[in-house]
């Protein structure tokens, strides 16, 4: 059902005021309307949300599905309509002379030939609570990592290690228990270990959907809190060369960085695009409030390159990119013993600081991510496609850690992770109005220690085979309902090759077989309130690193022992999402309730203590244990008056462990962000101008398990943060400022969800400075 | 739909290239860590009858695994000794010797050693380039009898400026510990 498939992103109401059309200049008479209509049934989408992105103007359709603009200048436009309930959907509007047009927003009618469809957003995830975060929301944070752009969406928080390596966190959940599908794929970087970030080049998309909820159905194994999706951008299909190109100034670090982009189509060959896209960054050292945070600069480079065909039968991608990451590890944080560990919380500052540098040493890391693929996609009949996805990626990491003989230039941890993921599925329709897709999908890695950095690899080699089949299909029910139903059946192995301490060569053998059923529900029970349930499993083989560490971490302080025994991690999560407009759209509500059960959840539990030549050092063992995790996300947001606004955005997770009846470790305390908004459609030549303050307060987390953690969790924080924005044209080529300020006070603190909080306060004020130049807009 | 099915089979077979030789075996054991630590030796020699105390901790499986091995000798009383500390990796072969590695970088190291209950003093006696301390070589004296322990630290990059430090207080060091050992001793 196609109202379904319209269902809205808020965080598109977010930036642009929901006002009636304003303001008009000499050569800007143009009016544009229509209605929009649901494409099964006919019926009119009252309340959709209709916007003209580049005029910066939207409207929304009133109870029959009309909408009106007016006074637009000619030109170029991307429409988007969303509805409440459906994913929004996008197209290229050409505006020479007034028009009307009825939008059914399926292509495949003729009669709309003004119409290009740029973007189709699949039906899928139906009941999961998803939030979009669009290239506008993503410029907000240029220059920033994938995780701190994520972090603004309620739910999701930062497992950090230091001011260098974060990693999302959905619903109290992180590492392999969220699935991060970059350009489709599986990103298969995080297959390591906790202080290793995704391998992401931020500028590589501009659209990031974070869904809530498992969905292994759909996705296969670790996608058990949730899945992070950063998704192709389209490419254009008409002749034309356009592109952009962005800069970022940071403060704290004293870098930046830059990106630049171009795109195009072929003359004479319609439907043919191209796309090159090339960025950098540098940081220095970062600085706490008191005192520098030495060792920990990032310098990253990026290049993506992408050509594709499509027409309406047909439609083919090929995918190239690569990223480099080297980043520097808090100097700091490289201590002996537990004694160390001691001193360094007792003195509460780090003990090692050095002036500012740009400079990387030991310990740091450095890590490869190339990926290639390519994507078939085929109309076998109107209705039914068939879409085949290969991929192959490398990743490679280097761990320098700090070593005596001048061996801090040879890598501690040399590993090399290649793998070739292959995936088909057959989109159909049965009948009238179930349609779903059926899919295989397969699996082949291996991970390889780079001999010779004379120290016992800490991860074995290893190689994994999977295979699985999966079927989802969607059922309208009546005008408002809209019923998914799946399920999946996946088999993994994986072969381990390791010499014991003895020298003897041990060969495991795993195998794990697991399957995921779930059902999803969207119910609009009015235009304006829309509800959706969701209630899935998902599954988690457990990491080779938990069957296998044994030996020393020296960030944690601790001997990890891991546990051949273990067997696959299965969540059973159910969800309910509640999205509402009230007083004519002035009040929007969100609010997403939880539940996660997670049978088997793999942790580290203390096991006493081993006396080593550095002192004594606490030993923590692999154990299996069932945990809950339950909570809530709410957003609310005020529009005041046409350009004042207020949002307030709350999380709250609680985990327990259901085995030792106690509360889990490292589950993010509470937190609320409130922001003020101030916004103006245009004035003078400005436009899109966008002025926030807000606030950031996070609560101390006081549900710990007992005697477990080194220190007690840190207090709670309040942080500042400002931010604004504004474009103007030149020509036919526009340019965005903005500007982001955070911890605005330089507020002295320590987040219980940074690994280093042990060590070092967390980084002080940060003001970055970016601008947006894009030429030759796409005609 | 003949795609798919192409599709299919090229993924079963793809899957089921079974292991014949297991490509991932590493080709050779590891070489044994090069910088492991197993072995520290505290010589305390009698300055007038040349005899030699030994203090000596063993882990030769390195961090985890089986549990270290300390012996010591009894000191007698009221004695002056000097005192030599070297450390060995003994889990390759042939033994390696660390002491040489520290020896090349004196300024980035220095040893602490913290008695409890044992009336045993032990005073610097070697320099780095900067004129501060280091620890690989030692004067000691033993006054009365009894027992306690004895703790020794070797820490990495430590202040040797700062307060204390170069008089062997360990307070204000800083730095990241390499060794922390701790030896029963009895003074006869």
């Amino acid at each position: 059902m196609f109202r379904a498939r319209l269902f809205g992103s808020i965080v598109l109401l977010l930036y642009l005021p929901n006002t009636a059309v304003q303001g008009q200049t000499v050569n800007c008479k143009l009016e544009f309307s229509g209605t929009v209509t649901d494409e099964h049934d006919g019926t009119p989408l009252s309340y959709a949300n209709v916007v003209l992105v580049e005029a910066e103007r939207s409207a929304i359709a009133d109870v029959d599905g009309h909408f009106k603009f007016i006074g637009l200048c000619p030109g170029t436009f991307t429409l988007r309509v969303a509805h409440l309930g459906c994913e929004p959907v996008e197209r290229q509007l050409v505006l020479v002379k007034s028009t009307r047009l009825d939008l059914f927003l399926e292509h495949h009618s003729e009669e709309l030939h003004d119409l290009e469809v740029i973007r189709e957003r699949p039906d899928e995830n139906v009941g999961q609570p998803n939030t979009v975060l669009d290239k506008h929301s993503m410029e907000k944070s240029t220059g920033r990592s994938m995780a701190e752009m994520l972090a603004v969406v309620p739910g999701v928080t930062i497992l950090s290690t230091g001011p260098t390596i974060g990693k999302p966190m959905i619903h109290g959940l992180s590492g392999n228990r969220i699935l991060t599908l970059n350009q489709g794929i599986r990103q298969e970087d995080q297959q390591w270990g906790t202080e290793h970030a995704p391998n992401l080049d931020p500028f590589s998309s501009d659209r990031i959907t974070v869904v809530k909820g498992a969905a292994s159905v759909q996705y296969g194994s670790d996608a058990m809190g949730g899945v992070i999706i950063t998704e192709p951008v389209d490419l254009p299909r008409t002749a034309g060369i356009n592109g952009e190109l962005r800069g970022v100034g940071i403060l704290n670090g004293r870098g930046g960085g830059g990106n630049a982009m171009l795109q195009g189509g072929l003359k004479g060959l319609r439907g043919f695009g191209w796309r090159v896209q090339g960025s950098g960054k540098i940081l220095g050292d970062s600085e706490a409030p008191d005192y520098m945070l030495s060792n920990t600069g990032i310098r990253e480079q990026g290049a993506s390159a992408t050509i594709g065909y499509r027409d309406l039968r047909f439609r083919s991608t090929l995918y190239f990119s690569w990223f480099q990451r080297e980043l520097g590890i808090l100097r700091a944080s490289h201590i002996g013993n537990l004694t160390d560990l001691d001193n360094a919380i007792a003195t509460g500052t780090p003990w090692y600081v050095g002036d500012f540098t740009y400079d990387i040493d030991a310990p740091r890391q450095t890590s490869d991510h190339l990926l290639a693929k390519a994507e078939l996609d085929y109309a076998l009949t109107e209705r039914n496609r068939i879409v085949v996805t290969y991929a192959y990626q490398t990743d490679s990491r280097k761990e320098y850690d700090i070593r005596r003989g001048g061996r801090s230039a040879l890598p501690a941890l040399d590993l090399g992770l290649t793998t070739h993921t292959a995936d088909a599925s057959f989109k159909h329709w049965i009948g009238k109005h179930i349609h779903g897709r059926a899919g295989l999908s397969g699996l082949f890695q291996r991970n390889i220690n780079e001999p010779g950095t004379g120290i016992r690899p800490l991860i074995p080699n290893y190689q994994k085979e999977s295979g699985g089949v999966y079927l989802i299909e969607h059922l309208p029910l009546g005008e408002r309902v809209e019923v998914e139903a799946g399920g999946r059946l996946e088999n993994t192995t994986l072969l381990i090759a390791k010499y014991d301490a003895t020298g003897t060569l041990l060969q495991p053998e795993f195998e794990y077989t697991n399957h995921a059923l779930g059902v999803g529900v969207n119910w609009s029970i009015r235009d304006s309130v829309r509800v959706r349930f969701n209630f899935s499993t998902a599954y988690r083989p457990p990491h080779v690193s938990e069957l296998f560490s044994e030996g020393l971490h020296h960030g944690a302080a601790a001997i990890e022992v891991g546990n051949d025994q273990l067997d696959s991690e299965r969540s059973l999560k159910g969800t309910t999402d509640i999205d509402a407009l009230w007083f004519q759209g002035r009040l929007q509500t969100n609010f997403t309730f939880y539940a996660d059960h997670i049978s088997n959840y793999i942790y580290l539990r203390p096991a006493g203590e081993q006396l080593t030549i550095r002192g004594a050092f606490p030993v923590f063992d692999y154990v299996s244990t069932d945990a809950f995790l339950y909570g809530l996300d709410a957003t609310l947001q005020v529009a005041v008056t046409s350009r004042w606004a207020v949002r307030s955005r709350t999380s709250i997770v609680r985990g327990r462990d259901l085995r030792m009846d106690q509360w889990l470790f490292q589950i993010p305390s509470d937190r609320t962000e409130t922001t003020l908004l101030y916004s103006i459609v245009k004035t003078g030549k400005w436009r899109g101008m966008e002025l926030g303050i807000s606030s950031n307060y996070v609560a101390q987390q006081r549900r710990i398990p007992p005697e477990l953690d080194y220190a007690s969790p840190p207090r709670p924080y309040h942080l500042l943060g400002f931010q604004a924005s504004a474009a103007r044209k030149l020509g036919n080529n526009e340019v965005r400022f903005g500007l982001q300020a955070t911890n605005l006070f330089n507020t002295t603190y320590r987040d219980y969800m940074d690994r280093f909080r042990y060590y070092a306060a967390a980084r002080g004020i940060d003001v970055s400075l970016w601008v947006r130049f894009s030429f030759g807009r796409p005609r | 739909m003949k795609q798919l099915i192409l599709f299919f089979f090229a993924v079963v077979t793809f899957t089921s290239c079974k292991k014949d030789e297991n490509p991932i075996v590493p080709v050779q054991p590891p070489a044994n860590e090069e910088e492991v630590i197993t072995t520290l030796v505290l010589t305390f020699t009698d300055i007038q009858s040349f005899e030699d105390h030994v203090f000596r901790f063993t882990d030769l499986d390195g961090d985890g695994g089986n549990a270290p091995v300390i012996e010591v000798d009894d000191l007698p009383g009221n004695r002056d000794f000097a005192v030599f500390i070297s450390f060995l990796n003994e889990s390759v072969s042939p033994v390696q010797n660390i002491t040489t590695q520290i020896e090349n970088e004196l300024e980035q190291h220095q040893f602490f050693f913290q008695t409890v209950g044992v009336n045993l003093t032990i005073s610097y006696g070697d320099e780095d380039a900067n004129m501060h301390p280091v620890g690989l070589i030692n004067n000691s004296t033993s006054l009365s009898p009894s027992t306690g322990t004895l703790k020794v630290t070797l820490r990495h990059d430590p202040d040797k400026s700062a307060t204390g430090v170069s008089s062997g207080d360990i307070t204000n060091a800083g730095g990241d510990t390499d060794i922390e050992v701790t030896f029963p001793v009895v003074i006869l």
